[in-house]
């Protein structure tokens, strides 16, 4: 679609010095003065297309400018400045036509025409008879006013100096500043309109300025004192200004581009002040376009606006015409339109201002697809009103670049800009979209980490609750709870004992992720078996959701048979580990939270004796027949009387030499009125006499630890004997037998006599007959604790009574563990109201 | 042993070259000041060369009276490039080895420099050595000098006055055989250690006065430079020290010593104009008008003398007075308004003093000059204006803004009877500004907007109460001028666009709203509320006036009553006033009116002269006015 430019060279400088940076001047008539870096300045004649003089000076040329009549040329070289007159050397080289095909001329400029003695000058300025020279000295910049020599003497007169502390070298890295001695600041000189009412031409870098914008930019002073401005685009960023003529005026910095400046000039030129610019524009080097403008905002003040805005950079040079701004990244020749398109209309909408204003920002540049540009001069419109610039290449190549036509433009610019506004407008909606979905799952995620602290705070709530509430007697059962039931398995011919743990939620809430049952075993007597090591085991069950009304198993070994003590102590609790609220990867940012965990107990448990015996199965089962001879007026009589005795005999006889035959025994005596208030009501109702030994036999084997059913069958029991064989967990044989008695008709011979019952304990291992009365006595007391109330007055007495005993019964019962000796142990306790 | 001494040979051949080369150079003083620095560079970078060279070597004790010289000359230029803390550097560094060469034992540079110097002048007594170490704490001297370390230089008073004593002396002695008998076999010095020392001196005690003076310690100040007095000295600065006296006299309030003084420093150099300047000022001080007006002529017209050619001494050490007095006090006192500032000036003293053709003259001149092409900017005057910008920026009492002065000229053009000129004038003002008004204005408190910091100048430097208030001014003077021709209705039109301009100006204090000001608040003197009311007192009485004349009497009673409720001192409003009130038959109200008017009032004073009641217009004679008032009679 785009029409293609034409470039045409027109001579060939050969390689230019990279440092450098190139000039292209249009001299007089068709005269172009040319530096490439050299110590030459090449006159060329564009017309005649070929090179018409060279003139050699003694060093290296840094800049070039003419006198307003354009007869004579100053060039800064690095001895000083010099004044030649191009036309006098021209015609003086003419008049001795020397050989035509040696080539251009090419003429030795000696010191006599060195007009400034100044060296390192960088760029030249001439303001009528002001020469100005911008050097760079150790710490400043110096700007050095001189008065153009007048025809007969030989030297300028110095005016004045101005320096500008050097900015460090903050901007501009080290091999930079090392090149930015050769890097030429832009010189330019802004007037006034008002000041040069008659439409004299301007030379190179002069340009007219609209007054309300100079006004703004320069002041009144500036203004009215009719004062040319020098504008100073340093390498450093600054664009400075210093009105010429006024007293006491200094180098004031009116912007800074914050890279180097490569260009400086004034644009915009619009029907309604024609030939007057509008705008000042600045390009730094990285492609920051920095627009002066007035900005007349309604109903308010004039303002100087500084717009900046970025264009697709490196700029190397550039140039203005009426419209455009043109330059240059090396690669490729840019267009940029300066003129508001929609600013030509008056009267527009009031919100026209702001999309004025952002429309100038977002213009962006037209690519000519002309490359390896590093000077540019001056766009010219050729007689076909086409536009025609003039560059050199990197190449050193001198060429003409004719713009293409200024065309249909009209059509196909919009629709393409069109195009481009959407494609970045559907890239900025993907954008807003991807964003708006991260924020939604963070928030989403958030949402669910808060839901999840509330459910992790209701449940430590409650569990610190029921906790606090645990010295009191539970009112309801606990709502979230461990109960335990114990196994015995043979694996590889041998027994283990398995504890399965099981973990009750009856509360409202959901236990998830991050919780973790906890659980603790460590035997009762643990204190007093100092020598070995302390024996607690930890077992950890991380578990994933655990809704209300479900349960959790989970099996640990708890011994291998024989090697263990018992009575233990299961201590259950509930860990949450604050880490597992946040993912994986905010918690490696917080390496505090990773240890960070409430801990919740639950509740304790003790396995005792009896939970982990081992029953011998008995070939015959019998029915539950027994039962049914209950007799429910009998146990009514038998319950009017509240004495309750008990007694344990533990008989053992002397030798430990003949082991076998060595029997231990204790002996249980429980009111059998209790048990059946207590066994009856929930085992069976009929309740009956053998029936109620069978049933203390059941209920003894049969309740695991924390309330759960233990593992023995009742099936197990001989119902006719009531009589229990078992092994113990060290292997030892046990006998259990249940048997009623009645004690007042033995003892006293009252009429009133008390029904018992007794528990016998029998076994060759004397740990295990202490075990089990231990055991025994626990349940019996827990029984105890539980009765109801309406016999509360007697039973608490003997309950009071039945405490001391058990305790006796523990501390035996751990002495006897480790020493297993021969002991007697002779109980006796009868409690009478 | 043959090696070393033809190598030390060589290197001093070398040094000789160089400062026979340096001499030479300096023989012609064509070069610039730019050329000057460029050959002092490449001078310093040779030393500096050599004296790497030399110092390659362990320290001898043969090369030791060579390298030190070689270390003189180096600093020197070092020293010349405001390269102090380098030049330091090399000082102790060469003294060490020197000292290590002879004695063997090292002294210690520690962060203390002074205690350095105290170990080598206690150590010093070989004889050999001696002169050259007093040569490097002559430039040490100049160092501490330079940057402005007068303390470490007066704990060392002793030593260096008795090194300038025997410096001096050692001077005489083989001067003569020095420099031309063995030139090739003794290191030649790039500057003479003698004058240096001299040179020293003298530039010690004026910084010393100036900072003394700084102080306010101005009778020891004015000891230390009658010291000074006695001392041969160039001639420039031997006009400081006579200025400095004279500015310790004025300071303890001997305004004639203080001109004594001044006249001595004239006398010595022509050059010192800020002697002409502060005489000026004294003369302003007490009062003598004309020879005030007479001082300020002089000192333009010398300030407009080509100043190029500052003599360069010829002999002189690369060391220039202005990298060795760089004290901020002295500056203060040797600064010198521009000569723009100084012909602002006298043309506001001619005019205010009953010389206003004189004054219009002076005013024309300052347009004129404003308008030439020389850019005016920074013109090289005298040598304290090379050093720092900010020095002179700071203290030079500024030239107003240019339209200020554009209206001050018009005003006294206008009180020439050329109302045409000042018209002219005022057109330019307008034209310029017009396009700048602000729709609307606030004014703020001007100490709040000191506490604040901020003050409504945009970053293009317009300031928006200057500018209306410059435009107001300009309506008012062009009022003026149209009243001056009689053209009453011009004159009405004008002094209106005046008052529709200073309307548009609110007022605001902290807590209230924006207002228009009234005549009950409190203006302070100065500020630009005090212009603006001043203003519109005199645009309303202007237009009275012009009414009056117009016999549109109710329209001028109003807009003159309204004129002495805004500005109660205008003279010609009250006047006017009771000329309205007694043509329209009140007399008695007339007859207060007038008497009131009468009453001195307190005159106003820092205005601008625009802002004065010219006698421009009609005219009331206040004799026939008492006149009346006794036909009338007692009410």
């Amino acid at each position: 679609m785009e029409g293609r430019c034409s470039v045409e060279t027109l001579a060939d400088f050969g390689f230019l010095d990279a440092s450098f940076t190139p000039k292209i001047t249009p001299g007089f008539g068709p005269d172009l003065f040319v530096l490439t870096g050299s110590d030459e300045v090449y006159v060329f004649n564009s017309e005649e297309r070929k090179l018409t003089l060279v003139l050699q000076f003694p060093g290296p040329v840094s800049d070039l400018v003419q006198s307003p009549d354009k007869q004579l040329i100053y060039v800064s070289c690095s001895s000083g400045v010099y004044c030649v007159s191009p036309q006098l050397l021209l015609s003086r080289t003419q008049n001795h036509p020397a050989d035509v095909s040696s080539g251009p001329p090419e003429l030795q400029i000696s010191s006599d025409s060195l007009v400034i003695g100044e060296e390192g000058v960088l760029s030249l300025l001439l303001v009528g008879s002001v020469l100005l020279l911008l050097s760079h000295r150790d710490t400043l910049w110096l700007l050095s006013l001189y008065k153009t020599p007048e025809p007969e003497s030989s030297s300028c007169e110095l005016l004045g100096s101005f320096s500008l502390p050097l900015v460090s070298a903050a901007v501009c890295d080290d091999d930079e500043a090392k090149m930015g001695t050769r890097r030429r600041p832009v010189l330019i000189c802004v007037h006034s309109v008002s000041t040069s009412p008659s439409e004299e031409t301007l030379v190179n870098s002069h340009y007219h300025l609209e007054s309300v914008l100079f006004k703004l930019l320069f002041g009144v002073d500036a203004a009215l004192a009719k004062s040319p401005v020098v504008l100073c685009g340093l390498p450093d960023g600054r664009l400075c200004s210093l009105p010429l003529r006024l007293p006491g005026s200094r180098l004031r910095v009116l912007h800074s581009l914050e890279q180097p400046v490569v260009f400086v000039g004034a644009s915009v030129v619009t029907e309604t002040a024609p030939g007057h610019a509008q705008c000042l524009v600045a390009v730094g080097e990285q492609g920051r376009v920095l627009l002066m403008k007035t900005e007349n905002p309604e109903g308010g003040d004039r303002a100087a606006g500084f717009l900046e805005t970025c264009v697709p950079g490196p700029a190397v040079c550039g140039s203005v015409d009426k419209q455009h701004l043109y330059y240059s990244t090396g690669s490729d020749l840019l267009m940029l339109d300066l003129s508001e398109k929609s600013s030509g209309r008056e009267g527009q909408e009031k919100n026209e201002e702001s999309f004025r204003k952002s429309s100038a920002v977002v213009h962006s540049p037209t690519g000519l697809k002309v490359c390896r540009v590093s000077a540019l001069a001056g766009p010219a419109r050729d007689a076909t009103g086409g536009v025609q610039l003039l560059s050199l290449s990197v190449r050193g190549q001198l060429q003409k670049i004719l713009l293409p036509e200024e065309r249909k433009d009209l059509s196909s610019h919009p629709s393409a800009q069109v195009c481009r506004s959407a494609g970045d407008l559907l890239s900025a909606i993907g954008d807003v979209c991807e964003r708006v979905s991260a924020l939604k799952t963070a928030i989403k995620s958030k949402n669910q980490i808060l839901k999840h602290l509330n459910q992790v705070l209701n449940i430590s709530f409650l569990l610190i609750e029921d906790a606090n509430t645990e010295d009191q007697p539970p009112k309801q059962e606990k709502q979230i709870r461990c109960h335990t039931r114990t196994r015995w398995s043979r694996l590889l011919q041998k027994d283990s004992l398995n504890l399965t743990c099981v973990l009750e939620n009856s509360s409202s809430f959901i236990l998830e992720r991050g919780w973790t049952l906890s659980i603790t075993v460590f035997p009762v007597s643990s204190s007093l078996t100092a020598g070995k090591e302390s024996s607690s085991t930890n077992f950890s069950f991380p578990f994933h959701n655990l809704c209300p009304g479900e349960t959790l198993d989970v099996s640990l070994p708890l011994a291998a048979a024989g090697d263990a003590s018992f009575p233990m102590r299961v201590s259950c609790s509930l860990l949450f580990s604050l880490s597992s609220l946040l993912g994986e990867q905010e918690v490696t940012h917080l390496p505090g939270l990773q240890s960070s965990c409430i801990s919740l107990p639950l509740n304790t448990l003790t396995v005792d004796w009896l939970h982990v015996l081992q029953v011998d199965i008995k070939k015959t089962t019998t029915s539950h027949s027994f039962y049914i001879e209950a007799d429910p007026i009998q146990a009514f009589l038998n319950s009017h009387r509240t004495e309750f005795s008990r007694q344990v005999e533990t008989g053992g006889r002397e030798g430990p030499s003949k082991t076998e035959q060595e029997l231990f025994s204790a002996r249980i005596r429980v009111s059998s009125e209790l048990l059946r208030d207590m066994l009856v009501s929930d085992l069976n109702p009929q309740g009956s006499k053998s029936g109620l030994c069978l049933s203390l036999l059941d209920w003894l084997l049969s309740e695991g630890p924390g309330g759960g059913k233990g593992g023995q069958q009742r099936d197990k029991i001989d119902p006719s004997s009531s009589v229990v064989h078992a092994r113990g967990p060290n292997g030892a044989r046990v006998k259990l037998t249940a048997m009623e008695v009645k004690v007042g008709e033995e003892d006293t011979g009252k009429e009133d006599s008390l029904s018992t019952v007794d528990v016998e304990v029998e076994s060759s291992s004397i740990a295990a007959v202490c075990g089990l009365h231990h055991a025994v006595l626990r349940r019996i007391q827990a029984l105890m604790l539980s009765a109801p109330q309406r016999s509360a007055s007697t039973k608490r007495l003997q309950s009071l009574g039945l405490r001391p005993a058990l305790q006796r019964a523990e501390i035996i019962s751990a002495t006897a563990e480790p020493t297993r000796t021969n002991v007697d142990v002779k109980l006796k306790t009868v409690d009478e109201s | 042993m043959y090696q070393p001494t033809c190598l030390l040979n060589e290197w001093m051949k070398e040094n000789n070259e160089l400062v026979n080369k340096l001499k030479q150079y300096g023989g012609r003083d064509t070069l610039s000041r730019d050329q000057n620095q460029n050959r002092l560079r490449w001078c310093s970078s040779e030393f500096h060369k050599l004296l790497r060279k030399i110092q390659g070597v362990p320290p001898l004790a043969d090369g030791t009276h060579l390298e030190l010289s070689v270390a003189f000359n180096a600093c020197v230029c070092t020293i010349a490039q405001s390269q102090f803390t380098d030049a330091e550097l090399h000082i102790t560094q060469a003294i060490q080895r020197a000292l290590q060469a002879t004695e063997g034992d090292l002294h210690p540079v520690a962060s203390d420099l002074p205690a350095f110097w105290k170990s080598v002048l206690k150590s010093l007594g070989n004889t050999a050595l001696n002169s050259c170490l007093l040569h490097l704490l002559c430039l040490q001297w100049a160092v501490w000098l330079a940057t402005c370390r007068l303390k470490t230089i007066q704990q060392f008073e002793v030593d260096l006055f008795s090194l300038v004593e025997t410096v001096c002396a050692g001077g005489e002695d083989d001067r003569g055989s020095k420099f031309i008998g063995r030139s090739s076999d003794t290191p030649l010095l790039v500057t003479e250690p003698r004058k240096l020392a001299e040179f020293l001196q003298i530039c010690t005690s004026i910084t010393q006065g100036a900072e003394r003076l700084a102080e306010g310690l101005s009778s020891e100040a004015l000891s230390g430079l009658q010291k000074a007095t006695s001392l041969s000295a160039p001639r420039a600065l031997a006009a400081y020290v006579h200025h400095l006296s004279g500015s310790c006299f004025a300071r303890m309030s001997c305004p004639q010593m203080a001109l004594q003084c001044y006249r001595k420093a004239l006398e010595t150099d022509s050059r010192c104009v800020c002697a002409l300047y502060q005489s000026m000022l004294i003369y302003r001080q007490l009062g003598n008008t004309q020879a005030e007006i007479q001082a300020l002529r002089l000192l333009h017209s010398t300030l407009l003398l080509p100043s190029a050619s500052v003599p360069v001494q010829a002999d002189v050490h690369p060391l220039n007075p202005s990298l060795l007095l760089c004290s901020q006090s002295l500056n203060s006192q040797l600064s010198v308004p521009s000569a723009l500032s100084v012909l602002h000036n006298l043309a506001l003293k001619c005019v205010l003093h009953e010389r206003v053709s004189e004054g219009v003259e002076y005013y024309l001149d300052l347009l004129a000059s404003l308008h030439s092409e020389d850019p005016h900017g920074a013109r090289t005057k005298t040598l304290t204006d090379m050093q720092d910008h900010l020095t002179d920026y700071a203290k030079d009492t500024p030239l107003p803004g240019l339209p200020q002065i554009y209206l001050e000229a018009g005003a006294a053009i206008l009180m020439a009877r050329r109302p045409f000129d000042c018209m002219a004038l005022c057109n330019e003002v307008i034209s310029t500004t017009v396009e700048l008004l602000p729709e609307r204005l606030v004014l703020e408190d001007p100490e709040e907007r000191s506490e604040s910091g901020t003050r409504d100048v945009g970053a293009e430097g317009v300031d928006k109460e200057a500018v209306l208030l410059w435009t107001g001014a300009a309506y008012l003077l062009l009022g003026h001028c149209h009243t001056h021709l009689k053209d009453w209705k011009q004159a009405v039109t004008h002094y209106t666009r005046c008052i529709n301009l200073l309307v548009k100006v609110h007022f605001k204090k902290k807590g209230f709203q924006p207002q228009i000001p009234s005549a009950d608040m409190v203006v302070k003197q100065g500020t630009n509320l005090c212009i603006l009311q001043r203003l519109k007192g005199l645009s309303l009485a202007g237009r009275g006036i012009s009414f009056t004349q117009m016999d549109k009497l109710k329209e001028a009673l109003r807009d003159l009553l309204l004129s002495v409720q805004a500005f109660p001192e205008c003279v010609g409003a009250e006047l006017w006033c009771g000329e309205v009130l007694w043509r329209l038959g009140r007399k008695h109200e007339a007859a207060a009116c007038w008497e009131k008017s009468w009453i001195t009032k307190s005159p106003v004073e820092d205005l601008p002269l625009y802002l004065r009641e010219l006698q421009s217009g009609p005219s009331l004679d206040s004799t026939e006015l008492r006149q009346r008032i006794q036909e009338l009679g007692p009410v």
